[in-house]
């Protein structure tokens, strides 16, 4: 008996918990969420009925996609991008640590303005980026963001704009032994959990050592704690060879061809049936057909990967 | 190596280490700005002789205790969002706010303990003292059990203290900018300079020199107290 008397009060508290954070912040979920049902979660307070707070959530959640996320962003005024610092992509200028430049980053300040708003960056943890979007503390992800299954499982992603590849990155001194190889069987491959890359090691039977980010997996190589890391190519090219800490480490096998796969290709991730990546498309069809994707892209050498069709 | 310390790269990226180190040192604040009251609130509620208080209090106390912090962080930033509760103002300010109250709750529940094992191992004595006194039981507590409580808690108050110098590390889960968020940023390319791995391993000096001060200062501490025995 007495230990029930706990577990409801346990729930109690749960509830109450819940509570006082809603009210603490009521003032900017007013502001920027329109759906925060603030009398559903008046009612858990009251009652404090673990199942209730469970309904109150399922409403909330159930009402999303119903409304217009296009809407949402006009109505708040900004444009929340979900970034990480990536050139050339998104990333800070030579001097600077609050601008943001790059080629995703130059046409989502475009993208803004065709829609009328304020466009915000803001840096995320890559592992939590369509929580992030769930959560509505971004609006959409735009850095250079492969396309696979999964992001498509969890995102409503625009059309491709942008071509990619896996390479595999070895100790210089190495790379005689991975070239043309077709199969990574016995390798130690460190990967960033959950990338693209990951996905071509296991493919090509790798052993994969998983790391929070791809810069990580570049640690790995040079402290000789895995044969070989695979990344984006367009960030091996910023990160390893001369004038880097990695000046030893060198890519030699695109994975994508060792696999006989077609490019990949990077997309932008809006909430899952999001009214915006129509008006995504729409704009980069225009954008397209103006010259300022082009432009831009050769402003950031990506005039051979940019996809114009 | 003079030239290396005078360079262009290396005022960059002390620049950007230090307005991480910046963040972290708010954030190592605000916790224990927060916390210490909160502690003593939670501690009050752990020895209340009202008992369904007593087991919800220490109920919380365990659950908070008894997972990971960087969880909690997750779990505080994220969930209120998509169960469309309330959003946390956007970019680093909803961010900061986040990881703060995560922090504050996390740390008043290990401080409560402390507390409350520095209430209790007061001696009975010295309160029966108070009230032979004639004291009232606020004036017992404000100023025998609580001053002396004090003394007792300062060493395993350090302990934790220079622990959440160091847990202030956790909050990059959620893109809290911080020194080690700083510090990996280099690894991948900011500002323009990329591939470097010195700046991870440079915070370590950051946080060497604060606990240093951190240390001092509560070595000082323990000094002033010293007159009670």
């Amino acid at each position: 008996m007495k230990k029930l008397l706990a577990l409801l009060l346990a729930l109690a508290m749960v509830g109450s918990l819940a509570a006082c954070s809603t009210s603490d912040t009521t003032a900017p979920a007013d502001d920027t969420a329109g759906t925060a049902d603030t009398g559903d979660t008046a009612d858990t307070t009251d009652t404090a009925d673990a199942a209730d707070t469970g309904d109150a959530a399922d409403d909330g959640a159930a009402d999303a996609p119903a409304e217009s996320d296009l809407a949402y962003i006009q109505d708040k005024g900004t444009l929340v991008v979900g970034i990480t610092n990536f050139e050339p992509m998104d990333y800070h200028p030579e001097g600077s640590d609050t601008e943001w430049i790059g080629f995703d980053a130059d046409m989502a300040k475009a993208f803004a303005e065709y829609l009328g708003v304020e466009v915000e960056f803001s840096e995320i943890n890559w592992d939590y980026k369509f929580m992030e979007l769930d959560a509505r503390n971004i609006d959409c992800i735009w850095n250079g963001m492969t396309i696979t299954d999964e992001v498509l499982s969890s995102a409503s992603v625009s059309n491709p704009y942008c071509l990619n590849a896996q390479v595999l990155v070895v100790p210089a001194d190495r790379a005689a032994d991975f070239e043309g190889l077709t199969s990574l069987e016995g390798y130690n491959v460190a990967v960033e959990s959950g990338s693209a890359g990951e996905d071509a090691a296991i493919a090509l039977g790798a052993a994969t050592i998983p790391v929070q980010a791809q810069s990580n997996t570049l640690l790995e190589v040079s402290a000789g704690t895995a044969d070989a890391a695979v990344i984006d190519l367009l960030m091996a090219g910023a990160m390893i060879g001369e004038g880097t800490s990695y000046a030893d480490l060198t890519y030699t096998l695109n994975l994508n061809e060792a696999q006989g796969l077609e490019s990949e290709e990077y997309g932008v991730g809006f909430r899952q049936g999001s009214d915006l990546v129509d008006t995504f498309n729409t704009f980069w069809a225009e954008k397209v057909a103006d010259g300022t994707v082009l432009e831009t892209a050769t402003t950031y050498g990506l005039q051979e990967s940019v996809i114009l069709d | 190596m003079i030239a290396f310390f005078t360079s262009d790269q290396f005022q960059t990226i002390l620049a950007a280490l230090n307005s991480g180190f910046l963040k972290t040192l708010q954030l190592f604040c605000i916790t224990l700005v927060g916390a210490i009251p909160l502690g003593l609130v939670i501690s009050f509620g752990s020895m209340s002789r009202f008992p369904p208080l007593r087991w919800l209090v220490r109920l919380v106390v365990w659950v908070v205790r008894g997972t990971p912090l960087v969880l909690q962080i997750i779990a505080l930033f994220y969930v209120p969002g998509i169960q469309r509760w309330f959003n946390w103002p956007s970019g680093e300010t909803g961010r900061m706010m986040a990881v703060c109250v995560a922090f504050v709750i996390n740390y008043a529940c290990y401080f409560s303990e402390i507390f409350r094992g520095g209430i209790q191992g007061v001696p009975v004595g010295q309160r029966e003292a108070g009230q032979v006194l004639g004291m009232t039981k606020g004036q017992i507590f404000r100023h025998v059990t609580l001053l002396q409580m004090i003394k007792r808690i300062v060493p395993p108050m350090s302990n934790e203290i220079i622990t959440l110098v160091k847990d202030t590390s956790l909050a990059r889960v959620i893109a809290l900018q911080e020194v080690i968020w700083m510090g990996e940023s280099f690894m991948k390319g900011n500002q323009g300079i990329s591939g470097l791995v010195w700046p991870l391993f440079f915070t370590a000096v950051y946080y060497l020199v604060f606990s240093g001060v951190v240390t001092v200062l509560l070595g000082r501490l323990e000094k002033k107290l010293e007159f009670f025995r």
